[in-house]
């Protein structure tokens, strides 16, 4: 299934990542948006991007698909300091931006627009004609539809093919299944994995679905205010937080729970927390620190590590946890079964 | 009220009759509002796109002028350009007072800033996410340029409609710059204007509505285009 050429482009650059991103940073109208130190993408690996709206996942998107300058640093793709319209990167990488957004043309047209640029016109049809099967769109029903004649699904499908014809070395998705309904999201995202695994197509994926993210990227990224902290599971917790007395601060849970934090900076503080064990069994819980009740929601599995991890409602808060394998058969963890879990107060970071 | 009804069956036997007189009138202002409208549309839909399209200093200044300029009164565009054509004038020795290019450039004038605010505006009103569209899939500097001038053609059509709209039926330049005469430069408005005066309103209806039938068939054309394209 792989084509000779990406093979042996990916054998030849195994070492060079296919971006590199050094000391940038991005403001709009003075206020900085995103803040990267140091970045590197292996070439066809998944990247996710998991992060609340506003914290710079689109903004990074934007400028690994070239279509912004950053307002200091430097993008490196294959090695290669590259920006808008480089000629070494412009036909290689491809953008599908979060709302589906077609030209003022047929379906056939949109999706060809792209190999036409590339001087590919006449071989457009057949090339157009699989890409929307792809997507599943059959071109004879589809490709002579204007643009005004497609559900928001169909759109960000046609505009997914539009990407997909193109044969990518990198795809950029931002939020591919935010705006469409199930049935079309599991077409975007099957298309999208079939690109990786039949032509070694690198992805980098921005998504509210972390279950999704966790299961099919090789590295997910948590960014949060234009800064990227960890590349695991982290729990985001927003104040305002309340003073308990007694030097005692925290968060009244909706089940009457309290989750406590060590000092905040300020009342509207937003803090870190790693939870560090899960267990049914209160009794083993002595000596972890601060321990809460609650109930396992959702079980996903981390692709690369092979770890495992547990969504667990708090209240109403959920927090993630990383466990192993093992763990999770030994204490038998799945939705439902209701839980203990534990972490340190001396381990809470402020962002 | 007798006599307009009268004058709604005179305008059908002078067309149908073929009056010679009407014919004139006709086809000198189809003449002349090709010519301005041609040469408006040459000069302003690129100063238009440009406009619309790039960012500069003092922008905003001139797209406040140019609307302004859309108000511009027929009858002082007549009369500057009578005052340039004139044999006194600085141009009067290129002798296009009171002929049809005399008019053609008066009414260019005319429709000139509406053809620039319009398609400035039709440019400026497409998404932003066309811009990341069309980048994302791999365009240089040359295909953006074209290619989001061709995805403002709808509004860029209508500004051009507008401006034919203005310049068939203006008045006020045809008279002063044309002079009304007639096999030569009266148009179908200076002659309804004449007509009414003298009290023969069937010439004026013919005129009329052979004025409102020539809009339908520009109209017709457009959304033929505008269903096609």
């Amino acid at each position: 299934m792989f084509s000779s050429h990406f093979c042996a482009a990916g054998i030849e650059k195994l070492d060079t990542p296919i971006f590199e991103i050094r000391s940038l940073k991005h403001s709009y109208a003075g206020k900085t948006v995103l803040e990267i130190e140091h970045l590197k993408v292996q070439p066809a690996s998944i990247l996710g991007l998991i992060g609340p709206n506003g914290s710079g996942k689109s903004s990074l998107l934007r400028l690994l698909g070239l279509i912004e300058r950053p307002t200091h640093g430097e993008i490196l793709f294959n090695g290669r300091r590259v920006e808008p319209f480089s000629d070494e990167a412009r036909f290689l990488i491809t953008l599908l931006p979060q709302e589906p957004f077609l030209m003022k043309r047929s379906v056939l047209n949109n999706v060809a627009y792209g190999l036409k640029l590339r001087g590919n016109g006449p071989a457009a049809v057949q090339q157009v004609d699989d890409a929307l099967s792809l997507v599943g769109l059959p071109s004879k029903d589809f490709s002579r539809r204007p643009w005004y004649a497609l559900s928001g699904g169909e759109a960000q499908r046609v505009a997914l093919a539009a990407r997909l014809a193109l044969k990518p070395r990198v795809l950029l998705l931002d939020e591919p299944t935010a705006s469409v309904d199930a049935a079309s999201a599991q077409l975007i995202k099957e298309a999208s994995l079939r690109a990786r695994q039949e032509l070694g197509t690198t992805l980098v994926v921005a998504s509210h679905d972390w279950q999704w993210l966790y299961e099919i990227c090789d590295e997910v990224l948590h960014l949060f205010n234009g800064r990227i902290f960890g590349t695991g599971q982290a729990n985001i917790i927003f104040g305002p937080w309340q003073n308990l007395g007694t030097g005692k601060w925290g968060k009244l849970l909706a089940d009457g729970q309290q989750l406590l934090v060590p000092d905040p900076p300020d009342r509207q503080a937003v803090g870190v927390i790693d939870v560090i064990s899960v267990t049914a069994d209160r009794a083993a819980m002595a000596g972890e620190g601060i321990v809460l009740s609650g109930i396992v929601s959702r079980l996903s599995l981390e692709r690369k590590t092979g770890q495992l991890f547990a969504s667990i409602l708090v209240g109403d808060l959920p927090l993630t946890v990383g466990l192993a394998l093992q763990q999770g058969r030994e204490h038998t963890i799945f939705p439902g079964k209701p839980v203990f879990i534990g972490y340190r107060l001396d381990k809470v970071k402020w962002i | 009220m007798n006599f307009l009804l009268e004058g709604f069956f005179q305008a059908f036997h002078l067309l149908l009759s073929g009056s010679a007189e009407t014919y004139s009138a006709i086809w000198a202002t189809v003449k002349v509002s090709s010519y301005s409208i041609a040469s408006s549309l040459l000069i302003g839909l690129p100063l238009g796109f440009c406009l619309g399209y790039f960012d500069f200093r003092g922008k905003k200044p001139l797209r406040t002028i140019v609307d302004t300029l859309m108000a511009l009164p027929t009858v002082f565009i007549g009369l500057l350009v009578y005052a340039f054509l004139t044999h006194r004038g600085p141009l009067g020795n290129l002798g296009l007072l009171f002929s049809l290019p005399g008019i053609a450039i008066g009414q260019t004038i005319l429709a000139l800033p509406l053809v620039i605010g319009l398609s400035a505006t039709a440019v400026e009103s497409l998404d932003q996410k066309l811009r990341t569209t069309i980048l994302s899939l791999g365009a240089n500097r040359r295909q953006l340029f074209l290619s989001t001038l061709w995805e403002s053609r709808h509004g860029i059509l209508a500004g051009a409609i507008a401006a034919y709209g203005r310049v068939m039926t203006e008045v006020g330049i045809s008279m002063m710059v044309g002079g009304n005469i007639k096999w030569h430069t009266r148009t179908i408005t200076t002659a309804i204007a004449l007509e009414t005066n003298k009290g023969q309103f069937g010439m004026g209806v013919a005129l009329g509505l052979v004025l409102l039938a020539i809009a339908l068939c520009v109209n017709v054309l457009v959304s033929f285009l505008r269903r096609r394209y």
